[in-house]
């Protein structure tokens, strides 16, 4: 049988891959498909990831489903970009609108651990304000969580992370400190400190989640900087070495290549099980609630792929809003060559940050965005340098020669919600024979204009430090956000609070899809604490009856 | 909840191991005897012992010699780690070794003259050691974001070029010692030669455990055996310091098991940091890294150097009563 994690399901016949030892296994509890277990989570990424791990810490029966597999970093992954491709969701999706999103590398993984095996680890925590952008701020829609609540769920991600960043962080109200030290910056980070101190902001060393040092079988970050390639060396806390390792030992069961088609649900209206595909075959898993965590593609497309005669247009979707305010976030750069040598590419890409802009409403367009240093690898950056500045051939080659002097600055912004940034179902199928999703996005004019004060921002930081030969990199966005949003009632939300469904009381959603705003900053340590928190309101409502199961 | 703040395998139990025998040392220095001392009595006044003094002033040597081979060996790493970027980063190099050879010299030799090499060495490291920290003050000032957490984690250590400064200092004071004329109690600028020796390793141990601290943050206390070194040192330096000041002439066994224990403490240090550089990527079979990424095996002796001098110091206290 082949052991390749692409082919092969490796959660089987009562083990896990032990992610910390080449070659290893855990142990791990298997469920039979036909009694109901408590929960079936589907996603294990940011999301799903902690909600398996706290549900099976409290006791539940929890499976964790994912369609991707399940890696032993120390041996799968290599210092190499192109072995990247295998993380990421490249099925089949269509895009369409006036400025169509780029799917695959920049926004979807898929790997037991979700985008967070591949994602950058800055993990920032929301501005309180943006939980209520509404009512203080006048633009998106107001949140149901309190920040003040979040607060405390922050704490307990940043800690289950061990989230190394600054000694004190200089935006926002007090924040605990970090469990471990920030990285020393490097060369690239260094720029964007002197040109924010030239500007007259505030910067910091960026929040990351990879370790400082050693922490249980996690080796401290060596700054090679092939962390979106898969960090081959475990320093990186991703749910994959983190919540995963813990699900297992709480009597959680993964299930790897796993794909589910399908969310059942019974005569009463309640969702009772999942169809799912694995090892060339269509299983169906019993459940008594079913967790969606699939983020702002698969879990809108999921739901509507599970369309019953009762639900038509798909489940939870009384309120239409299953796909819908789908959001991005902008990901422009600007870039410059120095005098001197700054090799951007070691360590993490993004070790310094200045989240000015989110925190100064003195700017004539809604929300706020930071920006971060930049380190892209040799393949990523030709790529941004063709696509982006047209260079080719010789231009390109001698471009790239510049490799070690380059800098630049990437933002994060928040895009706005929109109803017609949706996604839908096309008439395509895939693989599995499913219909796939279509994509479509629109920059509308309160983003274009944020994207082109950041730019102007960052290419001024940039020149205070000496910075030449600097050009923009205008196209780029991407986080997602939105397609199932949660609200204080059903008529304009899919899942209140807790990330429960309005329409059907035993379907959860609880990932990146239920951000009603995206705010300025990455969004995984916002949708890791929503988790942590919906899995303690689950408690709390079983405990006090309200769950009946 | 799983514990996955521990690392299991082999780290978890050379922990486990390096504890027991850390904590059965400690212990073990509790009963191990003290050094025998001249009962006093009261009313008799002792003749000062000059064979005491040059004991007392090798075992100053010794202090220093320990000190000197902690910085050598940590300079070394570190310097090299930053390429020897500037000529002036192989000073400390060429300082600890000339002080480590003259702690050597000293600690064998029974004469009871103090050695111009040794002397002028000495002196030479002390001042090494003062341009050192300016030196690495300079670095981290020069930085983006000047004196910030940052920078004194990464930049230049400010407190590091202070252990060679230390070292020099006890050897200026071991040759001060060794120059008692016989007689006479060991004095040193005026001052009894035991409450100077005392009060400088307290206050060296102070400032060691600054150092430590710092950088024990810097690695987040991600074991609780790094509260160890912050919390068992400023005792004694507390403790050592009450002694210096206080009554001399009598027995002062928690002071000299203390001092002992930071000893000990000291050199199961540099395992505690050995087991550290296994657990970076790669172990031990990627020790080139490793030592020097991980933390700095050569680091924690200094604390043994500076108790072996606060032995010396009690020592000198306990035979030279000057009040
Ligand atoms: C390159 C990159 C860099 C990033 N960097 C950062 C960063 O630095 N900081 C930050 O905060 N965020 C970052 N992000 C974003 C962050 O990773 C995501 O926002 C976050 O992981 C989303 O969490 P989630 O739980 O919603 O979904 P994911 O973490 O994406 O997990 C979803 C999982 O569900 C599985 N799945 C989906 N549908 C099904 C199905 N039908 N059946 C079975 N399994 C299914 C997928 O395989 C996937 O593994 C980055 C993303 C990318 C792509
Ligand atoms: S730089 Fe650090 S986090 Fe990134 S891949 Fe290397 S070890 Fe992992």
């Amino acid at each position: 049988m082949s052991d390749d994690p692409l082919i092969t399901p490796r959660a089987v016949h009562g083990r896990a891959p032990d992610v910390f030892h080449p070659g290893g296994w855990v142990p791990m509890k298997e469920y039979p498909l036909r009694e109901p277990v408590d929960f079936v989570v589907i996603g294990t990424g940011a999301g799903g990831g902690p909600l398996i791990a706290r549900l099976a810490e409290y006791g539940y029966s929890v499976i964790g489903f994912d369609a991707g597999p399940y890696f032993r970093p120390l041996e799968d992954f290599a210092s190499d970009e192109a072995s990247q491709s295998q993380l990421f969701w490249t099925d089949e999706r269509l895009v369409d609108g006036a400025n169509p999103l780029k799917m695959g590398a920049n926004n979807s993984g898929r790997a037991v651990g979700g985008s967070t095996v591949h994602y950058a680890m800055v993990s920032l925590r929301f501005r309180p304000e943006w939980f209520r952008s509404r009512t203080l701020l006048g633009y998106g829609t107001d949140w149901p969580l309190d920040w003040r609540e979040m607060w405390r769920y922050y704490v307990q991600a940043e800690r289950d992370l061990s989230i190394a960043g600054p000694v004190s962080y200089p935006w926002g109200p007090k924040r605990p400190r970090y469990p471990y030290r920030a990285h020393e910056i490097n060369g690239a980070a260094e720029v964007l400190a002197r040109g924010a101190e030239a500007m007259g902001y505030k910067w910091a060393e960026t929040p990351l989640a990879t370790v400082s040092a050693p922490r249980g079988d996690s080796p401290s970050c060596v700054y090679r900087g092939f962390c979106r390639v898969g960090c081959s060396t475990n320093a990186k806390q991703s749910q994959l070495v983190t919540y995963i390792p813990r699900a297992l030992a709480a009597g959680a069961e993964i299930r790897d290549l796993a794909m589910v088609g399908r969310i059942e649900v019974d005569a009463a209206g309640r969702a009772c099980g999942v169809h799912y595909h694995r090892n060339g075959a269509w299983h169906f898993q019993a459940a008594r609630n079913v967790i969606v965590a699939g983020y702002a593609i698969e879990t809108p497309r999921l739901l509507l792929n599970s369309a019953t005669d009762r639900f038509r247009d798909g489940l939870a979707n009384s309120s239409g809003l299953v796909g819908r305010y789908l959001m991005t976030q902008s990901n422009q750069a600007v870039y410059g060559v120095m005098d001197e040598m700054v090799r951007w590419n070691k360590g993490p890409p993004s070790l310094t940050i200045t989240e000015h802009w989110n925190y100064d409403d003195r700017k004539d367009f809604h929300g706020g965005y930071c920006w971060m240093a930049q380190g892209p690898l040799p393949v990523e950056w030709s790529a941004a340098m063709s696509g982006s500045r047209k260079l080719w051939g010789a231009r390109l080659r001698e471009k790239m020669a510049d490799y070690n002097h380059q800098v630049g600055l990437k933002m994060v912004g928040e895009m706005l919600p929109h109803p017609d940034n949706r996604v839908s179902l096309a008439n395509e199928k895939d693989r599995y024979g499913l219909p796939v999703a279509r994509v479509t996005y629109s920059w509308h004019d309160n983003d274009k204009a944020m994207i082109q004060h950041a730019l102007g921002e960052m290419q001024r930081s940039l020149e205070l430090v000496g910075a030449k030969d600097i050009w923009r990199q205008e196209n780029d966005t991407n986080h997602l956000a939105g397609t199932a949003r949660m609200g204080n009632d059903r008529k304009s939300s899919v899942v209140n609070a807790d990330c429960r469904s309005w329409d059907i009381p035993n379907l959860w959603i609880c990932d990146g899809s239920v951000f009603p705003t995206t705010g300025g900053v990455n969004p995984s340590l916002t949708i890791t604490a929503i988790a942590l928190r919906t899995a303690d309101r689950i408690q709390m409502l079983q405990q006090t009856g309200q769950l009946n199961f | 909840m799983v514990n996955t703040r521990t690392p299991t395998g082999a780290p978890r139990n050379a922990l486990a191991l390096l504890g027991s025998l850390t904590g059965a040392a400690l212990v073990g220095a509790l009963y191990s005897r003290s050094q025998p001392t001249v009962a006093h009595s009261p009313t008799k006044t002792p003749v000062p012992d000059f064979a005491k003094a040059n004991l007392a002033a090798r075992r100053l040597n010794r202090a220093a010699g320990t000190l000197a081979l902690s910085v050598l060996f940590d300079s070394a790493l570190e310097h090299y780690r930053g390429q020897f970027r500037n000529r002036a980063m192989y000073t400390p190099l060429v300082t600890a070794a000339m002080a480590l050879g003259v702690s050597a010299h000293g600690t064998m030799d029974q004469r009871q003259m103090p050695h111009v090499v040794r002397d002028t060495v000495y002196v030479l490291t002390a001042i090494a050691g003062l341009a050192g920290t300016g030196f690495h003050l300079f670095n981290v000032r020069r930085k983006a974001g000047g004196v910030s957490w940052q920078n004194l984690f990464y930049g230049a250590p400010v407190g590091a070029p202070i252990a060679i400064g230390l070292s020099g200092l006890l050897g200026y004071l071991s040759e001060r010692v060794r120059e008692t004329p016989s007689g006479q109690a060991p004095m040193v600028w005026g001052l009894p030669a035991g409450r100077v020796v005392g009060i400088a390793s307290g206050l060296g141990m102070a400032g060691t455990t600054g150092e430590a601290g710092l950088l024990h943050f810097r690695g987040g206390f991600h074991d609780p055996f790094m509260y160890l070194p912050v919390t068992m040192p400023p005792v004694t330096a507390l403790v050592l310091g009450r002694t210096a000041l206080g009554p001399a002439g009598t027995e002062r066994r928690a002071t000299r098991w203390w001092l002992r224990a930071t000893a000990i403490l000291g050199l199961s240090g540099s395992a505690f940091h050995a087991i550290g550089v296994g657990r970076d990527m790669g172990g031990w079979r990627n020790w080139e890294q490793n030592i020097l990424n991980g933390p700095p095996i050569p680091a924690p002796p200094a604390f043994t150097g500076l108790a072996l001098a606060g032995l010396a110091a009690l020592s000198l206290l306990e035979d030279h009563p000057d009040d």
